[in-house]
């Protein structure tokens, strides 16, 4: 533990404190991410290893990177790149003002960065502005994969789990038990909205009932003709048939027409009609990209 | 995850070079001969298959369990960490990575307890003697020791895989999916590819079956003597197998394996700090 020097505390994460450091001899930044062993019952928590080993596998720009796992008397620490701030704070900073080519370059990050992961079968099934990390080059990554892992595999929501509603499509939240990459695309669409808002959250639900309310509200309640098998998810219960003429101009102030229309084809109730991340990339909304995004370069034109 | 082999932790740091292998074995083989050190390896993957199945933990996760066993001892000496602790500890850290759940602590060491009293008594006469402690412990030093590379690949998907593509008769599946099974009793897996392994395994499975699987390799484009240098080691151990009875030789073979200093007693078993020592 001696090669880093901790500076400060910056969080709580899912299953350890977080503090940013200096490496002693590179005088590298880091964030180390300390692991709780407490509980006696479970060893090292399921949640840390799945994150330990994705990460090991995942190496892209647009994801965290772990530099490092230190193991000490009984602890284990992961070191990771350090990023200045996540979206959430940075949303804090910007006093309700947020630049559109800011909010481009921000989606197409993201969206590149779930390709990566989708490509290798891992769904994140945690994205929210706290887990996107921001650095001072106006470089976005997908962080905290405590909850991530690999498809296929039904899962249960754990009690114990507290994540947010917010950003949870509505096939989850009718207790949808077989998850697709579409869970992350739902959580994009959303994020999309919110980064197009300065930050104000689209569906800021307070239970799962007012989610729902909320999104079918704003798109229209769906039916088995529109979301073929919805009614036999097994938490289904009938809303009221909320017919939406929503002008997507007022939710979505700012953004233009094609990026509302990208929106609009993420935000889809029936989860096999959203679209992939590979094809968000596609999206028009991205024509007029700033070619220093697209092309891996390490400087952003237009950060903050 | 399944996710680009070749960009793998697996492919990158952990098929290993067989002189490199060798050479880390030497303590070991200073004492043991190959072919007993060979026994002991294949004798704790047969107990981990067992706890597996005890546990009913799919193949994959066993295969995993194996794997892991099998990195920690390709870079340390059996006296390192005594593998009857470290047979359980594999088990209970794969469960975990594939998803399978956590084991409780009690259930792994009733399942140790039982097992052994069961199945290996020929081998292990005494009452198995960890606590959930110790596999704690040693799930750390593991996971250190492997980098934390976590994640494997198997030779099943690509198995999978190339069988739909033959097109073959149904009974050749089962039957190569078994010799996968026996390949995790050899060095292969920590040597080869998975994808060359399967292939090997359909090639010898063709072999038994008389099907000719010459032509269909060739158009494969794959590196056709490291198939039959996994081949080789596969049969041999088919070949060991004809004249060896575990049952009755391998106590005899454990009682010369190099130990751990301190020699956990139940007693002893319970201090954590003493069995520490002993490590590494």
């Amino acid at each position: 533990m001696q090669k880093y020097e901790k500076l400060e505390k910056i969080g709580e994460g899912t299953y350890g404190t977080v503090f940013k450091a200096k490496n002693r001899d590179t005088h590298e930044v880091v964030a180390l991410k300390r692991v709780r062993l407490d509980d006696d019952d479970e060893g090292v928590p399921s949640s840390a290893l799945r994150e330990i080993c994705l990460l090991k596998e995942l190496k892209h720009k647009n994801i965290v990177r772990l530099h490092d796992v230190l193991h000490s008397e009984k602890k284990l620490t992961l070191v990771f790149e350090y990023c200045d701030q996540d979206l959430k704070k940075y949303f804090d900073s910007c006093n309700g003002e947020i630049d559109q080519d800011t909010v481009q370059s921000f989606l197409y990050q993201l969206l590149r960065g779930l390709a990566f992961c989708h490509s290798n079968n891992v769904l994140h099934r945690d994205l929210k502005p706290q887990n996107l990390l921001i650095n001072k080059n106006g470089e976005l990554k997908l962080a905290d994969f405590g909850l991530a892992r690999a498809f296929g595999i039904p899962v249960r929501f754990y009690s114990a789990e507290v994540v947010t509603l917010w950003y949870r499509p509505p096939d989850v939240l009718f207790g949808a038990k077989m998850y697709s990459t579409s869970i992350d695309m739902w959580s994009a669409g959303c994020i999309f909205a919110e980064l197009a808002n300065a930050g104000r959250p689209l569906f800021p639900g307070n239970d799962v009932d007012d989610q729902l309310k909320r999104i079918f509200k704003l798109l229209s309640t769906p039916t088995d003709d529109t979301w073929p098998g919805m009614s036999q998810l097994p938490e289904y219960k009938p809303f009221p048939l909320y017919q939406v003429t929503t002008i997507w101009q007022q939710v979505v102030p700012k953004l233009s027409a094609k990026g509302r229309d990208l929106l609009q084809r993420l935000l889809v109730c029936n989860p096999p009609g959203r679209l992939s991340a590979e094809e968000g990339l596609q999206h028009a909304y991205f024509q007029d990209l700033d070619p220093a995004v697209k092309n891996d370069s390490n400087v952003l034109s237009h950060g903050r | 995850m399944a996710g680009n082999f070749w960009q793998s932790s697996h492919f990158q740091q952990w098929v290993l070079d067989p002189p490199e292998l060798f050479k880390n074995r030497q303590a070991d083989l200073n004492v043991l001969t190959e072919d007993g050190y060979q026994k002991i390896m294949i004798f704790f993957a047969n107990f981990i298959q067992s706890l597996g199945e005890q546990l009913k933990l799919r193949q994959q996760v066993i295969a995993t369990a194996t794997i892991y066993f099998k990195r920690f001892y390709s870079r340390n000496s059996l006296k390192c960490i005594d593998p009857w602790l470290m047979a359980p500890t594999c088990v209970f850290l794969a469960s975990k990575v594939e998803e399978f759940g956590v084991i409780s602590n009690t259930r792994l060491i009733s399942t140790c307890q039982a097992v052994v009293k069961n199945k290996f008594s020929h081998a292990h006469p005494l009452e198995y003697p960890y606590r959930i402690n110790l596999v704690l412990e040693c799930e750390f030093y593991l996971l250190e020791m492997m980098d934390c590379c976590l994640v494997l690949y198997h030779p099943y998907r690509p198995l999978t895989e190339y069988f739909k593509e033959l097109q073959q008769d149904e009974s050749l599946f089962p039957l190569a999916w078994r010799i996968v099974n026996d390949s995790l009793r050899t060095d292969v897996c920590l040597t080869y590819p998975p994808y060359l392994i399967s292939l090997a395994c359909l090639h010898i499975a063709c072999v038994i079956q008389q099907k000719d699987l010459r032509q269909w390799l060739a158009e494969c484009n794959v590196d056709m003597d490291k198939i039959l240098e996994i081949s080789r080691q596969i049969l041999a151990l088919y070949e060991l197998w004809k004249s060896y009875d575990e049952k009755k030789e391998i106590a005899a073979i454990l009682e010369k394996m190099p130990k751990p200093n301190t020699s956990p007693t139940p007693t002893s078993a319970q201090d954590g700090s003493q069995q520490s020592q002993s490590v590494q």
